[in-house]
């Protein structure tokens, strides 16, 4: 039952461990947690030095050094020597797992041996080995040089900086900060009152969709992930404190928005690349990253006006066009920056909503009071044609609460455009006793509040 | 401005002012007016042809059919689908009213229709459209995920119920996040409804590739059926598994029936249209002039009772509504997420669904303008989705029209009444949903929080809602 561990091991395979636990369910390959390996696995022990050395497979010839010995003796061909590929020793894939040489590490033992040989390289060089790759421009230090590589991609590429002042290499760190941060809450404030400036996002600065891992464990990791942010009470309290500049700023104040223009200094846009996903080498696990990833690789970002285009007309669904669209940096979002205040575009291409608005105003405000009530008196005891509501403001009260109709809902004060029109067509149409009824006459009414008179005049 | 009317008080009303502009606009095709409606700046233009919208509108809704026509002929001088924002909705809004106008000629109606190619693949090329060029969907994915992870924390069989299984994305971003759960994957199942095969089994084929790269232990059911008539049995719901059930912008079309046209009793005789009488019943006109006769105006409420209103008390009554849901409460889930158009487009008469119809419309197409360059991709998912959910909601009525999108608090009433009860989302998956709206470069995308549920808003206008549920016992 026990393993056997020699420290010049040999790659041969050694007895095999059965180790007491459930057998995994007969579907195919499946993938055990890191360090809880198949317990019918062969485990093997590699030294250190077998495990640090790379292309140990020597050209006699030339001297060029190989991972896999396939690839030498695939080399060797071309010296015209004598090559052979070795076949699979057995028929049935013995699944192999790793054990590590240094006798403090937890994956020493075989109940915790890692599944990968590369995974086990890359533990050995991290936790035991020395840390000969440096970053230039912070002081990271790393074993790995795959690690090194990462991190120098990321280094200094996303900083979060608050407005206070603090800066954060990591955005949930960010995150957390902002919560609390009681600059950012006056500054919310102060915004709030502001009228609403439409800004273009500040893209010089890249937005990171993923959260690199929290801590040192992945279970505190998702802890954080699940709960808001942090594990105590009163941080979560605070954190839904912090939480409501986003929602909104509680009861008293109504409904406000999130994403606010307010906030828009501060966040920034990213890139969505799959290689900032793993940004924390020291994590060694390699379970896919939790919640947030729906977010990254999914539904990813905003499609570019090219990839738009590259939706092609086909009867299979391209779902390579969200993964695309996952690894899309964001286009500029200058393009995107909106104006649909009426106020601020006096010229063309106001957004079809400020001109119902306006039309809606039109409508309203120049409609002659006394006008109104002289059709309220004349129709009060007919029918009103549709839009109850709407009419039956206009002939149920007064006109002074017609004229603050500005006030409430939109659409409210848009049907104010038709109180006039139902009022004159049902007049006409208590005259006429249902011939194709000519009732032009409120045309006239309509145009003349709403369209500008200049150009429309030009007309008559 | 131009003074208001003369006289206001006398009985012809139809007298000079009035009648010679209407009359002026009545000759558009002598040439003349032309080179003044194409010197009309877009703003000027854009508030025109709102005028004459409303106007056309209007003589629709009246049955005057030859004014309508002329309606529609000048706002064919200046709307467009290809100009700008409002040109593009007065295109399809005109279409609608067009569309309805010609269904008082059933049979004109049907033969202009019957050669019509609808073709599969462009619908769905135009729900990815929708997919894509929004984040309403995304957004509404993220938050059911969400919600769905944390109300199956620690189940070992998940059943997931999507009754619109069309975009594998949803799916995958959860398989994705299940697998990387602390506790382990739990076994799931994923029933997809829908009314393609097609759609269906390259959903099957993509999750299915998905789960086991991930290795997780993963079933997918295909239920080839449209919700009308959807067999719960099929659906395969077994004892001891956490169902939960993802509804997105499907539940609206349930609403749809005929009630209406039936209650309608109006003792006038059709509305004489050009003055050819039709054996066959106009319905159109009749339910106008039914709506004269039936409504308590001066207090301006108690309309009938199907009619969706803003007044809180009064729910258009369906059956297939109540039978749905009252199938589904009969499956308990353990949650059920709820996204739908947050717009009031379900009035009994055209001029309110038509105004709400406007400003939500106004909205989604502005949003477009504002994030997506004018390419044919944004034409298609114009004409082929927005276009024809108008034409649905202007042209359409009874048991056809199916787009009968209802305020978040009508569907809060219509659950509560059905025995769920409401689960508010969670701050983490709205914090998610914010940032994934940030992310996508236009700050008009707006998230709101209400009593628990979301609103997705385009510049403060509510667009889309989402909601969770849980059975009430």
């Amino acid at each position: 039952m026990l393993e056997n561990m020699a420290e010049e091991a040999l790659p041969n395979g050694f007895v095999e461990n059965p180790i007491a636990g459930s057998n995994p369910p007969a579907s195919k390959k499946k993938r055990n947690q890191p360090g809880n390996p198949d317990p019918e696995a062969e485990v093997i022990a590699l030294s250190p030095k077998t495990l640090m050395a790379t292309n140990r497979f020597l050209c006699e010839i030339c001297g060029k050094g190989f991972q896999r010995d396939q690839n030498l003796q695939l080399h060797r061909r071309g010296h015209n020597l004598p090559w052979k590929l070795k076949q699979r020793t057995s028929k049935e894939i013995r699944k192999r797992v790793y054990v590590c040489p240094e006798k403090s590490c937890v994956h020493h033992h075989a109940s915790r041996a890692l599944g990968d040989l590369t995974g086990i390289k890359k533990h050995f060089c991290r936790k035991h080995g020395e840390k000969k790759w440096k970053c230039e421009k912070c002081a990271k230090r790393y074993a790995v040089q795959s690690d090194w590589k990462a991190h120098s991609k990321t280094c200094g590429t996303r900083e979060y900086k608050c407005d206070c002042g603090t800066i954060f290499s990591r955005r949930d760190s960010f995150i957390t900060h902002r919560a609390f941060c009681d600059a950012l809450a006056e500054e919310t404030a102060r915004l709030n009152a502001a009228s609403n400036m439409s800004n273009a996002v500040a893209n010089n600065i890249n937005y990171h969709f993923m959260p690199t891992p929290l801590g040192p464990s992945m279970a505190q990791h998702f802890s954080s992930i699940f709960k808001p942010i942090s594990s105590n009470e009163e941080a979560i309290n605070q954190t839904t404190r912090g939480l409501s500049l986003w929602m909104g700023q509680g009861s008293s104040q109504g409904q406000e928005s999130i994403g606010n223009n307010n906030l828009h200094g501060i966040h920034q846009l990213g890139s969505v690349s799959s290689g900032t996903i793993f940004g924390d080498p020291l994590v060694s696990c390699s379970n896919p990253p939790p919640s947030d990833y729906q977010l990254n690789w999914v539904f990813g970002t905003k499609l570019s006006s090219s990839n738009a285009e590259e939706l092609t007309v086909s009867n299979s669904l391209p779902l390579t066009d969200v993964k695309e669209a996952g690894t899309q940096l964001l286009s500029v979002p200058s393009l995107y920056s909106t104006q649909h205040q009426s106020h601020q575009t006096p010229s063309a291409n106001m957004s079809a909503t400020a001109l119902l608005q306006k039309a809606a105003q039109i409508g309203v405000t120049t409609t002659d009071p006394s006008f109104l009530g002289s059709f309220g008196l004349k129709c009060s005891d007919s029918q009103v044609r549709d839009g109850n509501k709407l009419c039956g403001v206009l002939y149920g009260t007064s006109n002074p609460i017609l004229s603050t109709n500005i006030g409430n809902d939109v659409e409210n004060s848009a049907g104010d455009l038709l109180q006039v029109h139902p009022a004159k067509r049902r007049h006409t149409m208590n005259e006429e006793s249902g011939g194709g009824g000519q009732t032009r006459d409120f045309l006239g009414v309509g145009v003349q509040t709403i369209c500008h008179p200049s150009s429309i005049n030009g007309w008559i | 401005m131009a003074p208001m009317l003369q006289d206001e008080g006398s009985s012809s009303v139809t007298s000079s002012p009035l009648q010679l502009f209407s009359m002026m606009s009545l000759s558009p095709n002598l040439g003349s007016p032309y080179p003044f409606v194409r010197e009309l700046k877009s703003e000027e233009r854009g508030l025109y042809l709102i005028h004459l919208l409303l106007t056309c509108a209007n003589h629709v809704a009246a049955g005057s059919l030859e004014n309508a026509n002329i309606a529609l002929e000048q706002i064919s001088q200046l709307a467009s689908p290809d100009g700008d924002t409002m040109q593009r909705i007065a295109a399809y809004f005109t279409e609608a009213l067009a569309d309805r106008i010609l269904k008082a000629w059933p049979g004109l109606h049907k033969a202009l229709n019957s050669t019509k190619l609808t073709l599969v693949s462009e619908e769905i090329l135009v729900q990815k459209l929708f997919f894509e060029l929004f984040p309403f969907m995304k957004v509404a994915f993220v938050l059911t995920n969400q919600a769905i992870v944390e109300a199956m924390e620690g189940e070992k069989m998940v059943h997931i119920i999507d009754l619109n299984a069309a975009e594998p994305a949803q799916w995958i971003a959860l398989i994705q996040v299940l697998s990387a759960r602390p506790e382990g994957p739990p076994h799931l199942r994923i029933t997809g409804v829908h009314q393609q095969r097609e759609v269906l089994e390259q959903m099957a084929f993509k999750l299915t590739e998905e789960a086991e790269k991930l290795d997780i232990p993963f079933q997918f059911n295909p239920v080839v059926s449209k919700l009308d008539n959807l067999d719960f049995e099929k659906l395969r719901v077994k004892t001891g598994e956490a169902l939960a059930i993802s509804s997105v912008l499907q539940l609206h079309s349930l609403l749809a029936s005929d009630d209406e046209l039936l209650r309608k009793k109006s003792p006038l005789a059709p509305k004489n249209l050009n003055g050819i009488h039709l054996p066959g019943v106009p319905q159109i006109n009749q339910s106008t002039l039914g709506e004269l006769l039936e409504k308590d105006l001066v207090n301006g409420h108690s309309r009938s009772p199907d009619s969706a209103t803003s007044s809180p008390q009064s729910l258009s009554a369906s059956a297939k509504m109540d039978g749905f849901f009252n199938a589904l409460w009969g499956l308990t889930p353990k949650l059920m997420v709820i996204t739908e158009q947050d717009s009031n487009h379900n009035g009994s008469t055209l001029m309110e669904r038509l105004l709400e119809a406007l400003y939500s419309y106004a909205a989604l197409f502005d949003c477009l303008e504002s994030t997506v360059p004018r390419t044919l991709e944004r034409l298609k998912l114009e004409k082929m989705l927005f276009g024809e959910e108008i034409k649905n909601i202007i042209a359409c009525e009874g048991a056809e029209r199916k787009e009968r999108h209802e305020k978040l608090e009508k569907w809060v009433q219509r659950l509560d009444l059905a025995g769920f009860g409401n689960l508010p989302l969670s701050y983490y998956g709205m914090l998610q949903a914010g940032r994934l709206l940030q992310g996508y470069g236009s700050d008009g995308y707006k998230i709101k929080e209400e009593n628990g549920c979301v609103v997705i808003c385009w510049q403060d206008r509510a667009l889309f809602s989402v909601s969770a549920w849980r059975c009430r016992k």
